[in-house]
């Protein structure tokens, strides 16, 4: 049943370097991402984070001088693997972008069964697809009367939601959030940071972040990224959330979180 | 208690004030001008470029530089001269329709849209003949460059802008090449071609010399539409798993899909009233002609050319006769196109 929530699954980034050209913007980061768990990725700007999360589900090989090293495994199987492709990647492994992108000549109901229709999937049970994947967005009670509307007519916080509850309809094992409260109110946030916190229960979520109040309320696990004067990305800091944010063991993790640069 | 809503907005009080200084303005120069075209014997042009506009542009920079200073000043002159030149172009599209119109619609009856050329000569009353055949063969031959350059017009867009091949800019440049071609000279290639493998003039070879002409503005404007799309929403497909294909066709191409329709307009606009071409390639038909393989087959275009040359009057008006129906026949193309378009697009939205 495409409905009912699957068994989540972990994910484990090993040995990642990543070059655009001759340019290495990433060495040697190595993360597991443990299962119905939340990890956030913290950094300033231009560290890699989103890179680094657009190589867990092979958006990263759409950029046309991207290159990659080192292995992805999703449940001990390498996603870079020679037997897998990157469509079905992304179909296990979801993601939802900075700015919401729901497709705009299709109807908010079009846009949930969307991801279904464009991997070629059959659609059974339409209605019940679109009703669980909007309750678990927590959107469904705002849109429930107005299910053929265009996609557009929502706010921009409502278009967000409507984006994650369109990558929970594929039910996912891994949800990528590329720091999707970053053009939303407050409230808009708090609604997205619960639903995080519920869909946690059926997936592992990794979510790229810029504001460190929201990585302490919803992660989990935190890693930290810096890049310094043009040495490639590398992750300065993994662990427990609480322990990154109040007793980090490196320096500049402490600088950071504390709000003395970036 | 609410506040009533006020009968001017703000924003128009300073122009109400400006209105009259605005109407002086405007209307001397032109009472002057006219003034000097009834006592002298000057030339209309002559009066229109060195008096008019001159005075026009001198009195709008004073008022402007009045009112906003140096910002005023520009503001004027750059708005004297847009409107006079959006003048220009909108009084010469209105005279071309006007002289069409009232012209040719003397050559207008029922029998007119829909006999054929056969009986007629160039002295034929406007009692008998028509240009039926000529209506089918502009859409036969229409129809079938269509045919070929829409598929191939959107592949080349769809190349152009979806690919990651290396060699785009030079087929982009090809493409503007071609979009520059001449049309005798696409008529001329058919011609040599058909000379070379011994063909006759047909239906088919004008559509054939038509192809190039439609082909780059098709493709150039499409192209355009599609580079519209925000690279997001290919993302947004393509994260959910789908197939470069499935996201293209799902979700970019409906995204582009008033752009497409235009760029399928303009081509046929392109090619509807091409006549060199055609004279070359299907020669003047008289008779209806539904065989596009063979036989030579009548356009509106080499209608028109052929009794425009003519000295009898009543030949010069089944010319014009010719032009009003292909304005007719373009206006209900372009017409009914949008409207297609556009009712799917708000039955969706209203469902």
């Amino acid at each position: 049943m495409q409905t009912s929530p699957q068994v989540a699954s972990t994910l484990s980034a090993q040995d990642i370097n990543v070059w655009f050209g001759d340019r290495h913007v990433l060495q040697d980061v190595n993360l597991v991402f443990p299962a119905n768990q939340v990890t956030a990725l913290i950094g300033p700007s231009g560290c890699g984070k989103s890179t680094f999360l657009r190589t867990l589900n092979r958006m990263h090989e759409l950029i046309p001088s991207a290159g990659l090293a080192g292995s992805v495994l999703l449940d001990g199987e390498d996603i870079y693997g020679a037997n897998m492709n990157a469509v079905d990647v992304r179909v296990k492994i979801g993601m939802v972008f900075q700015k919401p992108n729901p497709f705009p000549t299709m109807s908010i109901r079009e846009n949930i069964l969307s991801g279904l229709k464009l991997s070629g999937r059959k659609i059974v049970n339409a209605d019940e697809i679109v009703e669980t994947s909007l309750r678990r967005a927590s959107i469904w009670t705002e849109v429930r009367d107005r299910l053929n509307d265009q996609a557009l007519s929502l706010s921009g916080g409502q278009q967000q939601r409507l984006c994650i509850a369109r990558s929970l309809a594929m039910n996912p094992e891994v949800l990528l959030m590329d720091e999707p409260c970053s053009a939303l109110d407050p409230g808009s946030t708090r609604r997205i940071e619960s639903t995080i916190e519920e869909l946690s229960e059926s997936m592992t979520i990794v979510i790229v972040t810029h504001n460190m109040q929201q990585a302490q309320r919803v992660a989990d696990q935190t890693a930290f990224f810096l890049a310094e004067d043009g040495n490639p990305g590398e992750v300065v800091e993994f662990g427990a959330t609480e322990q990154v944010f109040n007793l980090p063991v490196d320096a500049r993790t402490n600088d950071y979180v504390n709000g003395h640069f970036g | 208690m609410t506040t009533p809503r006020p009968t001017i907005q703000p924003w128009s009080r300073q122009v109400r004030s400006m209105r009259s200084s605005i109407m002086v303005v405007a209307t001397l120069p032109a009472l002057l001008a006219i003034a000097i075209l009834m006592l002298t014997q000057w030339d209309f042009s002559v009066v229109l470029l060195c008096v008019f506009l001159p005075m026009q542009v001198v009195a709008g920079a004073v008022l402007g530089a009045l009112s906003f200073g140096k910002r005023g000043l520009k503001d004027a002159i750059l708005m004297v001269f847009a409107v006079f030149l959006f003048s220009m172009v909108f009084v010469l599209l209105l005279s071309v329709l006007y002289s069409v119109i009232s012209t040719g619609i003397g050559a207008l009856s029922p029998h007119f849209f829909y006999e054929n050329n056969r009986y007629v000569n160039t002295t034929t009353s406007l009692d008998y003949g028509g240009v039926g055949h000529a209506i089918l063969g502009t859409l036969e031959i229409v129809l079938i460059a269509s045919i070929i350059s829409v598929p191939l017009g959107l592949a080349l867009a769809i190349y152009l802008t979806q690919s990651r091949a290396k060699h785009l800019a030079v087929i982009r440049t090809i493409v503007q090449a071609l979009s520059g071609l001449p049309s005798v000279v696409s008529g001329l290639f058919i011609l040599a071609f058909m000379h070379f493998f011994m063909l006759q003039p047909s239906g088919l070879m004008g559509a054939l010399a038509l192809f190039p002409l439609m082909l780059p503005t098709i493709a150039r404007v499409a192209e355009e539409s599609l580079k519209l799309v925000p690279p997001d929403l290919r993302m947004g497909a393509l994260a959910l798993g789908a197939p470069n294909y499935r996201a293209f066709f799902r979700v970019i191409l409906p995204a582009a899909k008033t752009g497409i329709v235009t760029a399928i307009l303009l081509g046929l606009a392109r090619v509807i009233g091409e006549t060199a071409p055609l004279l070359l390639t299907t020669t003047v038909g008289n008779i209806t002609n539904f065989n596009i393989f063979s036989g030579a087959i009548a356009t509106l275009p080499t209608y028109i050319y052929s009794f425009l040359g003519s000295s009898y009057d009543v030949s010069q008006l089944r010319a014009w006769g010719g032009a009003l129906v292909l304005l007719i026949l373009v206006a209900v193309l372009f017409i009914s196109a949008r409207v297609l378009t556009r009712k799917k697009s708000t039955k969706r939205k209203s469902k």
